[in-house]
C-alpha cells in the first residue's frame, strides 16, 4: 500500500513548528499532531475515527483548536475607509457587536484571504484571518494602507486563543458554565461580545463557525486558555475535535477553503460569494465613494454575468472513489472538459456519498446539471446540486 | 520488596498478552483462511501492508493489514480489480478510500486475478471490521510459487518487528 496519496495533512517532522497555548492538552488527549500553516496541529484524537468526530459534532458538540488563525485588531478614524477599500462589504451598514464574512481582494479583484470582521465599535475592528494567509495577509495590510493613506492602526493580537464550539449542543455547554447574570439567548449567528465565565475569566464569544451548526469561536488570554478548554470539555457531550473533522464539516456545509475553493486569482463572484458585496456598493455613482480593489472587474461579474468559471457544489449519483482537488469535470460525453473540482471527499452525514466543491464553465454550475468526473481513467457521474449539501443550523434570534 | 516484584511481573505478563492477541494475524473463521480445511500454506507481509494468505493448490488471498486499516481510518469506498487480468508484481490493483485519503494497493506476487471481494462494494468498512478476514481484496492464482519465497516478503513476526521499528 502507497504511503496515504492525496493527503493534505503529511506527519513529517515537528521541527520548528509553532505551538498554541493547548499543545500539551492535545498530547494529553491523545491526538495525533500534524504540521498545519507553520503549527502542530490536532488532526484525530484517540479514540475517535474521522467519521466518529464528525457526526459527533453534528449530533453534540465539538471542540476544536483554532488559535493558528490570526487575530487582529484595525482601529482609527480611518478604519472604516480603508475596509471599503479592501473589502466589499459596507461596515457602515453593520451594527456594533456584528460580523460580517468578507473577502480581502487585491488590485485584479483577487481574494488575498477569507475573513470575519467584527465591528466593536465605530472606529474599531476585529478582524480573524486563516492561518495559512497570515504572512501573506502581514504584508498585504501594511501595503494597502500605506498605498491608500487612511488614519488606521493595523495591530496583531498576539497574546489571545481561539477556541471554537460546534454542535446543536454547544449553547447549553457553554451556558453551564458563563456567570448566573449571562445569557447566550439573545445572541444571533454573526454576533459577537463579551461574556463572563462562573469563575470570572472573560472571554469573547462570537456565534459563528465552520461546520454549519449552531456554535460560537470564542477567543480568550492564552493564559486563560487551558483552564477554558478544560471546562469545556468536562461534560459527557463535548470532545475535541481534529482538522479532518473540520474539513468534512465545512464541506458539507458548503464553505469555502482558502487555497482550494478560493485564490487570489478567484473574485468573490466567480466563488460565488455575490452576498458578501453589499448592495450599497455596487453602483457607485457619487465620485467620491470608494471603490474596493478590482472594482470595474468585479461588477462587471456581477451586472453582465460574465465569469468565465464559477464555484458550485456537486454530488456523486453513485458509489466510486472520491473526487480530489484537480480531478476534471466533463459533460457526459466524457469529452468536454468543464471543470475542475477544488474539494472532494466522502460525506459522514449523506451516509458517505461523494460529495464536492467544483469550478465549471459559466452556465454549467445550476443545480440539477449532470456532468461526469475523472478519476483514474474511469469516469463517475456527478450532479451539481444547491449549497450547502447538508443544511445548515445557524442560530438567528430574529 | 515483594510489591515491587509483583508490579514488574504484572507489567511483563501484559506486555506477553499483547503479543499473544497480535492484531495482523489472518482470522481464522473467514475464507482467506478456511479456503483450505487446514488453512493456508503461508501467509506473508509486505513492507507496504499487504498481507498474502497462499493455499497449496496455488491460490492466494490478498489484503491489507490491521495496522494499515487502522491508520486509514474509516474506509469509505474500495475501487476493485477485474478479474480475469494477469497482474504482474507491484501492479496497481485496488485502491481504498477513507474520508480523507485516497491509498493505492499493489500486487505483492505475480499472477493472475480470480475475484475480487464483491461484498467491499456495499460494505467497504469490512476493511476496518476485519482486514485480515472479511475485508480480503482479491482473489488470485500465483504464477510460480517460488516468488513466495522472496526475502522482501515477510513473516507475521518480522512484519510486526518493522511496525516496531517505524514507531521508534
Amino acid at each position: 500500500m502507497s504511503s496515504f496519496i492525496c493527503k493534505r495533512f503529511s506527519s513529517t517532522s515537528s521541527q520548528g513548528l509553532k505551538k498554541t497555548a493547548l499543545f500539551d492538552l492535545h498530547i494529553e488527549l491523545g491526538a495525533t499532531m500534524v504540521p498545519f500553516a507553520g503549527y502542530s496541529m490536532p488532526l484525530l484524537y484517540k479514540g475517535q475515527t474521522h467519521v466518529e468526530s464528525h457526526k459527533w459534532t453534528r449530533t453534540n458538540a465539538g471542540v476544536f483548536d483554532v488559535s493558528h488563525m490570526l487575530q487582529s485588531s484595525l482601529q482609527g478614524e480611518g478604519s472604516l475607509k480603508f475596509l471599503e477599500r479592501i473589502t466589499p462589504t459596507d461596515f457602515s451598514l453593520i451594527k456594533d457587536h456584528n460580523a460580517s464574512l468578507s473577502v480581502f481582494l487585491n488590485e485584479n479583484g483577487g481574494i488575498v484571504d477569507d475573513t470575519m470582521i467584527t465591528k466593536v465599535g465605530a472606529d474599531d475592528f476585529y478582524i480573524v484571518n486563516n492561518a495559512g494567509c497570515a504572512d501573506r495577509v502581514k504584508s498585504f495590510i501594511p501595503e494597502q494602507l500605506s498605498k491608500s493613506g487612511y488614519e488606521c492602526e493595523w495591530k496583531m493580537i498576539p497574546d489571545r486563543s481561539l477556541l471554537a464550539l460546534q454542535g446543536p449542543m454547544s449553547s447549553k455547554i457553554l451556558q453551564n458554565i458563563l456567570a448566573p447574570s449571562q445569557t447566550l439567548n439573545s445572541l444571533s449567528f454573526g454576533q459577537r461580545r463579551l461574556f463572563k465565565l462562573f469563575n470570572g475569566v472573560e472571554i469573547q464569544v462570537a456565534r459563528s463557525g465552520y461546520t454549519g451548526e449552531d456554535g460560537f469561536e470564542i477567543s480568550m488570554l492564552d493564559k486563560d486558555a487551558v483552564d477554558f478548554a478544560k471546562l469545556i470539555l468536562d461534560n459527557e457531550l463535548t470532545k475535541p475535535i481534529g482538522l479532518a473533522a473540520r474539513d468534512s464539516l465545512r464541506l458539507e456545509a458548503g464553505l469555502c477553503l482558502y487555497g482550494n475553493e478560493l485564490t487570489e486569482s478567484i473574485t468573490p463572484v466567480e466563488a460565488a460569494l455575490n452576498w458578501i458585496i453589499s448592495r450599497s456598493r455596487r453602483n457607485l455613482t457619487d465620485p467620491n465613494a470608494i471603490k474596493f480593489n478590482g472594482y470595474e472587474k468585479i461588477i462587471d461579474q456581477l451586472k453582465n454575468k460574465s465569469s468565465k468559471e464559477l464555484r458550485a457544489a456537486f454530488k456523486y449519483t453513485g458509489r466510486g472513489p472520491a473526487a480530489r482537488k484537480g480531478a476534471k469535470v466533463y459533460l457526459p460525453d466524457k469529452q468536454t472538459l468543464i471543470g475542475t473540482v477544488t474539494s472532494g471527499s466522502a460525506s459522514p452525514s449523506l451516509n458517505n456519498i461523494n460529495i464536492g466543491q467544483v469550478y465549471v464553465k459559466n452556465g454549467y454550475h445550476k443545480a440539477g446539471t449532470e456532468l461526469v468526473v475523472e478519476i483514474r481513467g474511469k469516469f463517475y457521474p456527478i450532479t451539481i446540486e444547491k449549497s450547502p449539501l447538508v443544511p445548515t443550523h445557524y442560530y438567528r434570534t430574529s | 520488596m515483594f510489591s515491587v516484584a509483583r508490579t514488574a511481573f504484572q507489567k511483563n505478563s501484559l506486555k506477553l498478552f499483547l503479543r499473544c492477541q497480535s492484531t495482523n494475524a489472518l482470522t481464522k473463521t473467514q475464507l482467506p483462511f478456511t479456503y483450505t480445511a487446514s488453512g493456508p500454506s503461508l501467509i506473508k507481509y509486505t513492507t507496504e501492508h499487504e498481507w498474502i494468505a497462499a493455499h497449496e493448490d496455488g491460490t492466494a488471498f490478498i489484503g491489507i493489514t490491521k495496522y494499515a486499516a487502522d491508520a486509514l481510518g474509516d474506509v469509505t469506498y474500495v475501487e476493485l480489480p477485474e478479474a480475469g487480468s494477469d497482474i504482474a508484481e507491484g501492479d496497481t490493483i485496488s485502491s481504498i478510500e477513507s474520508v480523507k485519503s485516497a491509498s493505492e494497493i499493489y500486487q505483492p506476487i505475480a499472477g493472475s486475478l480470480t475475484e475480487a471481494n464483491q461484498n467491499l462494494e456495499n460494505s467497504p468498512q469490512l476493511i476496518n471490521e476485519d482486514p485480515l478476514g472479511a475485508g480480503w481484496i482479491a482473489k488470485i492464482k500465483i504464477k510460480d510459487a517460488k516468488d513466495l519465497e522472496n526475502p522482501e516478503l515477510l513473516s507475521l513476526e518480522q512484519y510486526e518487528k518493522s511496525l516496531a521499528e517505524d514507531n521508534h
